[in-house]
């Protein structure tokens, strides 16, 4: 069934069609939120506060937005919100432009992204490298890069101005390149 | 960027910029003549390419218990 059709029958308490559109967009909230939280439990928990908030508010969702729009929305708005109450990003290190672009450490890498489902120590690599992202960076590259969006999507996800997500994606890009070339380049 | 020719930290700036976008400026003629000579930019480039490859790919499943909880959690039925 159509997803606008799904909306109106939940926006008319259709209980089957509100389950209709958790069945239809949790894994993409799960993937979303772990990207994010880099944690399981949490992803966890962000999917469920972000799909309680559809169920309440399904009601005042006006269509004027995509629903995946509004999804991304909640769970940005709940990992931001979850960050800030630990307080822990140095953002020293992605704001110093002179050493984000490493014109130094060039190399090849010893490792193609092909090896990603059989490689737990690179998948351990790649946790540490973007925990190391304050939030709001990783939510811009996370949107941008890894789900596609555009950066019109992004910047109204995020409600920053297209120049600041441009900023935000190139400054995460660079650091994040800078964390694997020291794990991942060949001596 | 300078008036002249594009330097190599010029270009990899860009390419964190730029990346995944259709450009046809001047500027961008530029820095991908640039892209094709240099060495050390091409391998800055692959590395920042293979770096969203990286996160792209990297995928976890829903489990069915957690889809469960979620379902339960919500108070929708099957």
């Amino acid at each position: 069934m159509e997803e606008q059709t799904l909306i109106e029958q939940a926006q008319h308490g259709d209980k089957k069609a509100l389950t209709e559109l958790v069945k239809m967009y949790e894994q993409t909230v799960y993937n979303f939120s772990y990207k994010i939280c880099r944690h399981k439990d949490r992803a966890e928990n962000t999917m469920q506060e972000t799909f309680l908030s559809m169920v309440k508010n399904i009601k005042q969702f006006s269509g004027e937005s995509k629903l995946s729009t509004w999804l991304y929305r909640v769970v940005s708005n709940h990992c931001l919100m979850l960050a800030r109450t630990e307080g822990k990003f140095n953002y020293e290190s992605i704001e110093n432009d002179e050493a984000l672009i490493d014109e130094k450490n060039i190399a090849d890498w010893k490792i193609t992204p092909e090896k990603i489902t059989e490689n737990n120590e690179l998948r351990t690599i790649l946790d540490d490298a973007i925990q190391k992202l304050p939030a709001d960076y990783r939510i811009v590259f996370t949107l941008r890069d890894v789900e596609g969006l555009s950066t019109e999507e992004t910047a109204k996800i995020v409600e920053l101005t297209i120049p600041a997500t441009k900023s935000r994606l190139h400054r995460a890009r660079a650091f994040l390149r800078n964390e694997l070339n020291k794990k991942l380049h060949y001596e | 960027m300078s008036e002249n020719k594009p330097t190599c930290k010029d270009v990899m700036s860009h390419i964190c910029d730029n990346l995944g976008e259709e450009l046809s400026s001047p500027k961008c003629i530029e820095i991908k003549a640039h892209l094709e000579k240099c060495e050390s930019c091409k391998k800055y480039f692959n590395s920042v390419d293979n770096t969203i490859l990286f996160y792209k790919k990297y995928d976890v499943t829903l489990s069915n218990e957690a889809h469960k909880r979620l379902i339960e959690f919500l108070g929708l039925s099957e």
